[in-house]
């Protein structure tokens, strides 16, 4: 067995950090001191993948069973050891009390919907997207923003996450949700972000 | 018939349990009862409560319980049968009763004086011995003898206060009134007492004059207030008692008694129960019966007297009034004076006996201490007690089989005590050896650590340490009292005297005690938990991940003990650990729960790779 820390860099590019290579990470330790260390770098890590690959959901079955897209950081090939389901829906509800994820949907534990950027700095994103655009005072509908004819950073944005920003912006009158014929649709305006 | 001669009539107002002697208890009661006088219902009584105590049997009417109720004794019962009933016809249970010899004819009751020898329950009289004052309310066979002395009661005492009984007899007649129409009897007795000739003076108001100081008492009193004289009861006017009379005369005349028709048809009564219950009625009659309540206490007296009394056999008849219950105290007060010297005796006799075995255990010791020393200066030999010895000191056996120990069974013997930890150089430290209980408990400290660590450095002995730095505290106690072999210590001085014994041995123990189970040791200084963990931190940086048994491997020590102090360096954070379990098998991971039991991997330790841990992976 290998026990030589090293970092190693995924098929997709990710460069995963040389703890993943140390099978301890993968034990859910006895000890609470330890074991928030070892939930610290799990959350960072899982953050910054699902950034990487634009992913929004985790859930448990994927540390159950192969061929998610998960695998990449929830399994070591090189070292024999995965993630067991407990220790993921442990680190999963350490996220949600930290506001890193929330369940979604509510009330179940299985699935989260995963807060690599906050809600407050999507509708930071989404009013920078739609000024930058030239799309204030236009009227949008909820599905030209997440699958927009030029790709945005906002594309394959789950619309939960997507009403959370937009009802952020509404707050600061940046934008006005406005019923259209097909359902909702948001009106950018163009405020001052410093008010 | 049998009705009015066994019965006598009660208030049914009253409840059952007021009306009990003071001796007397309540068994059960069923409602739903007739009964019938001889073969022929009696009319008056077909419905009503029937109660069964230890004493009597009552009879409650439902319609009149105040005219139709009436109590009899049980000492009348001869003998019961019981019919279950066949259609129609309840089940009965039919009393026969034994004849009675003087029939208290209703008609000629004579006079106050039989009728209180006949119901001597209500009163209260003094025993001509011991002048003690008997309570009213006892059972009549009870308030035959005296409560305190036992003496029975006497025939003068009833003729010397003939006051007390003809005035109570007036009480009887009057705390008694719904009686008198049924049972004529009381009401006669009261009406055609002698007393009526002279009846005392009355005050305008009823208030009674007491017949000797004359002073006017209240009606209820029944002694007067100023003098204690027993007052006479005061009677109804005679008009209205000769109302009563001829009310009842002719109802009670044509059924007046004729003895001679006393066939046993007659004497016999009978209870119908209407509404069942008859079994366990029967059932608890007859226990009542059987146990005969009535004469029990005279009974329970005479066994009790008898049992005391073993010692003077024949006595027993005369062994009632104050020089019985003198003779009991003295015969109790003689028997545990000799059981206790007796007692006493055995206790010297083992203090004794404890001293030789100690002084025999001893013996013991010194000669097998001369003759390894014999032994051991003639072959030269280091010591007997290492293993490594025991080969030379066979041979050595055999060369020195003159001597009068032979050698090699007393290798043996010291060397299997040295294992057992039954080895000491001294007699035990004890309390009466030593006044103070702090030099108490230190000389115990240095005995323990003579057991623990072996003698001095001459001696070549090992104590239950052995090569071990860390032991059970269990095993400790255990060894240290079967060193002793008397005046064993208790686990709490057991425990006052740990504390002492980094005085007194080198390297000095120490005790800990794992907090996760409870487990207590005393260990050398290489077994505190500082020294451990870096031992261990060394061992795995150097050796790589271990798994708990390749630890205990490397420390020599046992793996629960290794998994304790294991345990306590992990809850430190120096180690983590790695389960590995079944590494990428989906299937097994599915079935593990959590970290405790996934899979069947060994869990092995690993340095703290975490602490100090910087992110090296991708960064946004």
């Amino acid at each position: 067995m290998t026990t030589s820390m090293s970092t190693h860099t995924t098929p997709s590019g990710y460069l995963l950090p040389s703890i993943h290579s140390m099978p301890p990470f993968f034990t859910q330790q006895p000890n609470p001191a330890t074991q928030a260390t070892v939930t610290e770098n799990w959350t960072r890590l899982i953050l910054s993948y699902a950034r990487h690959r634009r992913l929004f959901y985790l859930r448990v079955e994927d540390a159950e069973t192969k061929g998610s897209e998960w695998d990449e950081v929830l399994r070591n090939e090189r070292i024999n050891r995965r993630l067991m389901p407990s220790h993921m829906s442990f680190i999963m509800a350490d996220m949600v009390s930290k506001n890193l994820a929330v369940y979604e949907p509510p009330r179940q534990t299985r699935t989260v919907l995963l807060h690599w950027r906050l809600p407050e700095e999507w509708a930071e994103v989404l009013h920078e997207w739609a000024s930058s655009t030239a799309q204030l005072n236009t009227i949008l509908t909820f599905y030209e923003i997440i699958e927009p004819p030029v790709p945005s950073p906002l594309s394959g944005i789950p619309a939960t996450l997507l009403r959370r920003a937009v009802a952020i912006l509404t707050k600061t009158n940046r934008a006005q949700v406005i019923a259209v014929a097909d359902g909702e649709g948001v009106r950018f305006l163009p405020g001052n972000p410093a008010r | 018939m049998s009705l009015r001669r066994y019965t006598k009539g009660v208030d049914g107002t009253i409840p059952v349990q007021a009306l009990l002697y003071e001796d007397e208890e309540l068994l059960a009661s069923q409602d739903g009862i007739g009964i019938y006088d001889g073969t022929d219902k009696s009319a008056p009584h077909q419905s009503g409560i029937a109660y069964a105590t230890t004493h009597r049997l009552f009879y409650v009417d439902a319609m009149h319980p105040d005219a139709r109720s009436f109590e009899m004794d049980l000492s009348h019962v001869a003998r019961t049968e019981y019919y279950a009933g066949l259609f129609t016809s309840s089940p009965k249970v039919t009393l026969y009763l034994h004849p009675i010899e003087t029939p208290p004819s209703p008609v000629d009751g004579p006079s106050g004086g039989l009728a209180a020898s006949e119901d001597p329950a209500f009163l209260s009289w003094t025993c001509d011995v011991c002048n003690y004052r008997n309570p009213p309310g006892l059972s009549p066979a009870a308030s035959r003898i005296c409560a305190l002395c036992g003496v029975p009661r006497s025939a003068t005492s009833s003729s010397t206060d003939g006051e007390t009984t003809s005035s109570a007899a007036y009480q009887l007649s009057s705390s008694l009134p719904s009686s008198s129409g049924n049972f004529s009897r009381v009401t006669t007795s009261s009406s055609s007492s002698p007393r009526p000739a002279s009846p005392p003076p009355q005050g305008p108001n009823d208030e009674i004059a007491c017949p000797i100081c004359t002073f006017l008492n209240h009606p209820a009193l029944t002694m007067c207030e100023m003098c204690g004289t027993p007052l006479p009861k005061r009677v109804a006017p005679p008009r209205a008692s000769q109302q009563i009379h001829a009310k009842s005369a002719p109802a009670s005349r044509p059924t007046s008694p004729l003895p001679d028709k006393d066939g046993p048809d007659s004497r016999m009564i009978r209870l119908s129960f209407r509404k069942g219950g008859d079994k366990t009625f029967y059932a608890v009659l007859r226990r009542s019966l059987l146990g005969k309540g009535w004469e029990l206490k005279s009974t329970k007296a005479a066994a009790s007297s008898h049992a005391r009394n073993k010692s003077a056999p024949g006595q027993t008849s005369g062994l009632s009034g104050i020089n019985g219950i003198l003779r009991n105290v003295e015969t109790t007060a003689a028997t545990s004076q000799t059981d206790m010297e007796d007692a006493l005796k055995d206790f010297e006799a083992l203090t004794v006996k404890w001293r030789d075995m100690v002084k025999l255990a001893q013996d013991l010791n010194e000669r097998l201490t001369a003759a390894p020393s014999t032994s051991t200066t003639a072959s030269a030999l280091p010591s007997f007690t290492t293993p490594s010895g025991a080969a030379p000191t066979s041979a050595n056996a055999e060369v020195l089989t003159t001597q009068a120990v032979e050698p090699e069974e007393a290798t043996f013997i010291r060397s299997s005590l040295a294992q057992l930890g039954l080895q000491m150089a001294n007699a035990p430290v004890t309390l009466d050896m030593i006044r103070d209980e702090r030099r108490w408990i230190e000389e115990l400290a240095r005995e323990l650590a003579g057991v623990l660590q072996g003698g001095g450095g001459k001696e070549k002995r090992e104590g239950i340490m052995r090569q071990r730095g860390i032991v059970g505290l269990d095993e400790v106690w255990g060894g240290w009292n079967r060193a002793r072999g008397v005046a064993l210590i208790p686990p709490s001085t057991f425990l006052q005297v740990i504390p002492q014994l980094p005085q007194h041995t080198d390297p000095p123990i120490h005790m800990r005690t794992f907090t996760a189970s409870g487990l207590s040791v005393v260990h050398t200084p290489p077994y505190t938990k500082a020294a451990f963990t870096a031992r261990l931190v060394g061992l795995l940086s150097l050796a790589g991940p271990q798994t708990t048994v390749q630890v205990a491997r490397e420390e020599a020590l046992p793996i629960g003990l290794t998994q304790e102090m294991v345990n306590e360096v992990e809850d430190e954070g120096e180690i983590c650990r790695d389960e590995g379990g079944s590494g990428l098998n989906v299937t097994a991971g599915l079935s593990g729960s959590g970290w405790a039991s996934s899979g069947g991997g060994e869990v092995r330790l690993w340095v703290n790779i975490f602490q100090g841990y910087v992110w090296d992976g991708q960064k946004p």
